[in-house]
């Protein structure tokens, strides 16, 4: 059994880590004595309980933050108080509702799914329903093997890493390609199964197109029952993604010329009758990187560069830019994402 | 109200006890509070044969819940309430079984406001052994535990079998300094000075 180092704080983490079977009973008593005789106060570890508190205030702060979405919002608050409040049912012996927590997130390409389950894992974090709260992404070619018995080794690698926080397979639905005799199928009902071992310190969050999604879940009616969070991610407005491209730019301490708004406003436009893949935030991320790129090239060759030009974005730098995906390959990880799902 | 709580190794003979315990205190009719760990409650009255027959039996891990019975014990000249509880049993090591690790935990959480706590070990089983194998690591840790807080007592069950006599030396020499109460379960045998002991602590 893999250790960390990290050791439970309060009572019920102890008692969480044993249900979980990262400790065995002797040690949780090793525990309890050393909590009980570390901190005297018992039961009112007063300073990690108001850190959480400032950490959730903080996670849901980034949230709000987030533009449009507001669907998506309202059932993550819903969420937050009633995983609060069978907590406290708990703390007074009452009785509580199972939490499963496995989410389905629905939504096309670049509508907010990654971030909002990022967010997600930290205020699970900080409410301690997960004890570490970090993202571990992955995809169909991460959890399925090449042969027999591969798949599942594949799957519990990426479990193991997830350990403690959430486990995000975007393009879920790509497990039940290719059939009965796929080994998507070993690799579902590893994650099943990991999901039943490592009920209290992993949630599973299956991401994916909405149509795919509600597909691969009527093919494996089993999943349905053990996901009964479903969350659909609206695709963005045109005024959303313009409200977006305007963070992107402020974060990145650039700024949109008049000229550049307007185009920008036109380029979104055109964009929305587009097909069904159009509120796509990645794009106008995309779109924003490439005219930061174009800008630095309009301006390298000029002597005299004022802080105004360095800051401003014109138009001209958005032109060719129509093209999703174009010219981004290089960017890394974005690259990655977007080239898969673009 | 007072808690009084049974722990210890699978199979040992908690429910056992607490039932026979229960009957010796003149409770012929039990009426049991079962708490799942997963939030499930219910109550059901038995008659004693019925209860042994349904709660109790040989395999291990028969129990999984929290069984509360309540009880009365003469104080001066009234009666005083306590509520005995029996729980699923502690293993060593990580139980590959998620339900049984809810349990545990269920228990450790149970064993934590309780008041009196009766730490049940098997003396057959060590006297047929040695204690180290009969008395796992968590009896160890238990006992340690519970050196920090009053109203723990050992009790040394199945003395009615041969190998016990020895067992029970042998369980004296692990846990010098902690009371034991050798007890025969099935047949209701040394329960005057268990009742004693939750006497004087409640």
């Amino acid at each position: 059994m893999a250790r960390s180092t990290v050791e439970p704080r309060t009572v019920d983490e102890v008692l969480a880590w044993l249900s979980a079977g990262r400790i065995s009973s002797g040690e949780a008593f090793a525990l309890f004595r050393r909590l009980e005789t570390a901190a005297p106060a018992g039961d009112a570890p007063g300073a990690p309980d108001d850190e959480r508190q400032q950490q959730l205030a903080a996670v849901m702060a980034e949230l709000d933050a987030l533009i449009g979405l507001e669907p998506v919002k309202e059932l993550i608050r819903e969420l937050q108080a009633f995983v609060e409040i069978q907590r406290r049912r708990a703390a007074e012996r009452l009785s509580t509702e199972p939490m499963a927590l496995h989410m389905v997130f629905k939504g096309n390409p670049g509508t907010g799914k990654t971030t909002v389950a990022r967010l997600l894992g930290r205020m699970f974090q900080a409410m301690g329903v997960l004890p570490r709260g970090h993202l571990v992404e992955c995809e169909r070619a991460d959890l399925v093997g090449e042969y027999i018995g591969h798949t599942a080794q594949r799957t519990r690698e990426q479990i193991r890493k997830a350990l403690g926080g959430v486990l995000f397979i975007d393009e879920a639905y790509a497990l039940a390609r290719g059939g009965e005799k796929d080994f998507g199928k070993e690799a579902i009902d590893t994650l099943v199964k990991a999901m039943e071992d490592h009920k209290d310190e992993l949630i599973v969050i299956l991401a994916g197109y909405p149509h795919e999604m509600d597909y691969f879940l009527s093919v494996n009616p089993g999943l349905r029952s053990r996901f009964p969070i479903q969350i659909e991610f609206p695709d963005y407005t045109p005024d959303e993604l313009f409200q977006i491209a305007e963070s992107l730019c402020r974060q990145r301490q650039y700024r949109l010329s008049p000229a550049a708004a307007l185009r920008l406003r036109r380029l979104l436009q055109e964009r929305a009758h587009a097909g069904p893949y159009s509120g796509n935030a990645r794009w106008v991320r995309n779109l924003i990187e490439r005219a930061v790129r174009r800008q630095a090239v309009r301006l390298v060759r000029r002597r005299r560069l004022t802080r105004d030009d360095l800051i401003t974005l014109e138009a001209s730098d958005f032109e060719e830019a129509k093209v999703p995906g174009a010219g981004v390959r290089w960017s890394g990880a974005q690259a990655r994402t977007g080239v898969a799902s673009g | 109200m007072k808690r009084c709580i049974i722990i210890g190794r699978p199979n040992v003979g908690k429910t056992m006890f607490a039932l026979q315990f229960a009957m010796y205190l003149g409770l012929a009719q039990p009426r049991i509070a079962f708490a799942e760990a997963g939030g499930r409650r219910w109550e059901k009255e038995y008659d004693i044969g019925s209860a042994l027959a349904d709660l109790t039996g040989s395999e291990p891990h028969y129990t999984r819940q929290l069984q509360t019975l309540r009880l009365e014990l003469p104080a001066g000249k009234g009666r005083r309430e306590f509520e005995l509880v029996d729980t699923s049993g502690l293993v060593d090591g990580i139980h590959p079984d998620a339900t049984i690790r809810r349990a545990m935990a269920q228990t450790l959480a149970a064993v934590r406001d309780a008041h009196i706590i009766l730490h049940m070990v098997d003396a057959a089983q060590a006297g047929r052994t040695d204690a180290v194998q009969a008395l796992g690591e968590v009896d160890y840790q238990v006992a340690q535990f519970a050196q920090m807080r009053g109203g723990y007592l050992l009790v040394a069950n199945k003395m009615d079998l041969p190998e016990a006599a020895r067992g029970l030396d042998r369980i004296r020499r692990e846990f010098v300094g902690h009371p034991v109460a050798p007890v025969s379960a099935l047949y209701r045998q040394g329960f005057h000075e268990v009742k004693a002991f939750v006497w004087r602590h409640l």
